[in-house]
Order: C-alpha cells, then structure tokens, then sequence
C-alpha cells in the first residue's frame, strides 16, 4: 500500500479578492488536492489565521494597505523564522525585490499575466515548497546575479561556498561568517580569481556547504572587494580585444619580499535608493553620509542637464591619504572611504 | 571672462578625447575651453561654480578634496583644486588618450604660475 501523499498548506494573502479567487482554483487545479490553499485578503487577517497554524508555505503580495507586504515578511520572520516565504507583486522593482529578499522571502515574482505565467509560478511555488532547507541550498531566485548572492551572504555573516562556471572559466568562492576569505579559478587564486569570476558575463553558480578553504588569499572587507570587482570588470569590458573577447587578469601572486600598497576600509555605507541605511560600518556619521550620497546624486542629475554625459556612475573622492567613493545604482547608494597602507598584503594582483 | 574669444590654444586642445576644459579662478572669475558642441561653454562655467560649490561642501563635511572624478556613461570630470584657491576641471571621453592624460595635464596646471 502506497504511503500517503503529503498535502502541502499554503497561504495567499492579497488584498485583490479576484486574484485570491483566481489563484484559488487555478492552483487548486494543478495541485491535484496535494495543495491545501487558504487565502487572507490582509495582513493582520494573514497573523491571525497563522495563530497555531502550521502552513508549509506563505505567499503575499507587497502593496496592501495598512500593513504592506514587507513589513508583514518582516513580521513573519521573527514569529515564524522558519516559515517560507514567497512574494508575488504586480509592482516589481528592483527595490522591492531586494527589500522581500532582506526580510527572508525566498522567491519574489511578478504577478502573471497569462495562464502560462501561471504555470511557471505553480512550478516555482511547488519547487520552493519541495525544497528541504540544508547546509549549503540550491536556489531557485531568478535574475539574481552574483554580486547579489555574494552581498547576501556577507551580510547574514553565512560560510558557504559559492561554485561558479560557464564554458570559459569554473571557480569557487569561499565564505566565512560574511568575509571573502578565498577564490579560485583555473590556475588563479585570491582576489585575481574573485575579479576574473565576477567578470564573468554569464553563467551558473551554487551555494554550497562550508568547508575550509585549502588556504586563505584575500583579506579585505568585502564591500571593497565587491566595489572593486566593479571597476575591474569595467575595464576588462572596456579592455576587450577587437573579437569581444575579454581580456583575462593576470594570476595574482604571493608578495613575500617587497611590502606592496595594501587599502584598509575606514567606513562604509549602504542605503538604499531613497536613503534607508542598508548597511553601516565605522560610519561616524550616517545622516552626514547619506545626505552626501543623495547631494552627489543631485549634483550629477544637474550637470546632466548641462551637458550630455550619460548614467552616472560613481565619484571618487581623493583625500589625504585615502579615498572614498561614493557609487550610486538604481536599486542603492554606496559610500567606502579607504586609507592606504604600506603594511604587506598577502596578496596582489600582478 | 564668460564669454572672451579665447586668444591662445588651450592646453591639450589636441589630445583626441578632451571634451572640455575650464579654470575657475579664486575670484570666482572663469576661463573655459570646449572641443565638442554639446559641451557649450556658458554650461562648462555653470558647472565650474556648482562643483566649486561642491569641493566647499565636502571640506565642511571633513572630505576636503585632492581630487575629485565624476564619473559618467560617456564622460569624466576631473576637479583638482589648486593651493591658490584656482580650480581646474577637465571633461573626457572615457576610454580616450584625455582620459589617460588627465594627470599630464594636471601636472601642466599646478607649473602654472599662481593666478594664471
């Protein structure tokens, strides 16, 4: 006698009764009975059915009065921290994607607009719900790239490993407790593997579990290294022989004689793009930086208007004996003031 | 002098790139040169005051400039301040010989005399 099939209970919170009712029967279709869908037309309602409910999965929409989508995640997951969570929005920004990623959702998706785009949300949901948490996960976000993967990870201080390939180039990146400790790729190692990785145009990528690494080749703070990762791969872009193929970095090479100049980061700031703090390190003071980041973005709007130059980019500030950058993107705004040393590093980039 | 026919070439008027270029004197007076028309020199002066403005702004907030490099899709403007209170701005093409020259022709700046 076979086992009994495992009916799976999912919560879909919209204030959009049409959808509720829609999803309702579509899902309940495809299901085959082994979704047990309920549905709260708000929030609070949504906290009130969980009271001594064991859901396996709880879907919500963002803007909803009151109470919106993101606050209810934030909610969620101190009440239910091992809950999972997915959010399906017919308002997707890059802004609020990483804000639902940042308060544990594991799946953030456009609302469909045909019944296929319904199937595919049926697949993901069924993949998300099938999907046994363990050391090291498989992922099933979309459009996320790895400067994204790397950045969550650093800051929810985790230790995995990041496996990375495509045609050209396979390599890992080791993280320990939110800190860049080693990469590898092809024959290079340190932070001329990490760049080279970062570079890469397309490809696939893992998390796996930690282990240690067979040694440790990068030292700096991550958000450098991830700024850097950056502007290496603008040049390496704007490098590219006249076939489009990109030039690769040399290795990077152990410094066991001469001290070479190494950056020691004296501050950083992230916030997002209206200049919500993301991020804070050794900021002495956070209303100072992000005033300066939203000035910057003003500035560069109004020479803009005066002469053509495009998106801008960054602004480097070159101080006495170090330099900051402030680094404005459409989803956030970053703010690094780095000193130099001449204190040997362990590794540079030949 | 806004708007003065310019009387001698411009330095690095030659060096493929080199968008514009400007000087703002410590008496708020302007000296602008533009290789590229959409680059209007009554625009180059207007931004020489607003990144002035900028360079005061940061030295109260404890980051006084040595340098400062804006950096856009089709354009970087390079501002360094002189100890006379002189700023020189220059405007290139990213990926360019200006591009690559700009500390050359910083260099040529600060040799200047002050108040030149």
């Amino acid at each position: 006698m076979n086992a009994p099939t495992k009916q799976y209970q999912i919560l879909f919170v919209d204030d959009d009764p049409d959808f509720l009712a829609m999803i309702r029967d579509f899902f309940a279709t495809l299901g085959e009975n082994i979704w047990q869908i309920h549905c709260a037309t708000s929030a609070d309602k949504a906290i009130e059915f969980l009271k001594g409910r064991k859901m396996d999965l709880v879907v919500t929409d963002v803007n909803m009065p009151m109470l919106d989508g993101i606050q209810f995640l934030h909610i969620l997951n101190r009440t239910h921290p091992d809950l999972k969570k997915a959010v399906i929005t017919a308002n997707a920004t890059e802004e609020k994607r990483s804000a639902c990623l940042a308060e544990g959702a594991e799946l953030f998706i456009e609302k469909p607009r045909t019944p296929e785009g319904l199937k595919s949300i049926f697949v993901m949901l069924e993949e998300l719900i099938t999907w046994t948490p363990q050391e090291g996960f498989q992922g099933v976000l979309r459009r996320v790239g790895l400067q994204d993967v790397i950045q969550m990870e650093c800051l929810g201080r985790n230790s995995s490993i990041l496996e990375i390939h495509n045609l050209q180039l396979r390599g890992r990146v080791y993280i320990e407790d939110g800190r860049i400790i080693h990469a590898q790729a092809g024959d290079m190692v340190g932070e001329a593997a990490f760049y080279n990785l970062l570079a890469l145009a397309s490809g696939e990528f893992q998390l796996q579990p930690f282990e240690l690494p067979p040694k440790r080749t990068i030292e700096g703070q991550w958000e450098f290294l991830l700024m850097e990762a950056a502007r290496v791969r603008d040049e390496m872009i704007a490098a590219a022989t006249p076939t489009g193929k990109t030039a690769e970095l040399a290795p990077a090479v152990e410094s066991s004689t001469a001290p070479v100049m190494g950056v020691h980061v004296e501050e950083t700031l992230i916030c997002s793009g209206q200049g919500e703090p993301l991020y804070l390190w050794q900021c002495p003071d956070r209303d100072a930086r992000v005033a300066l980041l939203q000035n910057v973005a003003q500035q560069a709007a109004r020479f803009n208007q005066l002469v053509p130059l495009g998106n801008f980019d960054r602004l480097e500030i070159q101080l006495a004996g170090s330099r900051a950058v402030a680094q404005l993107k459409a989803d956030r705004m970053v703010f690094v003031r780095v000193s130099s040393t001449r204190e040997k590093s362990i590794i540079r980039i030949a | 002098m806004s708007s003065s026919p310019q009387e001698k070439p411009a330095p690095g008027a030659t060096i493929p790139g080199l968008l514009a270029c400007g000087l703002r004197r410590p008496d708020a007076t302007c000296q602008s040169y533009s290789f590229d028309e959409m680059y209007p020199r009554e625009h180059l002066e207007d931004m020489l005051h607003q990144l002035a403005g900028t360079m005061t702004w940061l030295a109260g907030q404890g980051l006084a400039p040595h340098r400062l490099t804006w950096t856009f899709e089709q354009g970087q403007i390079v501002l360094i301040p002189r100890m006379d209170g002189a700023l020189l701005a220059l405007a290139t093409q990213p990926n360019t010989e200006a591009a690559e020259s700009v500390d050359q022709l910083v260099e040529e700046f600060f040799s200047l005399t002050p108040g030149n």
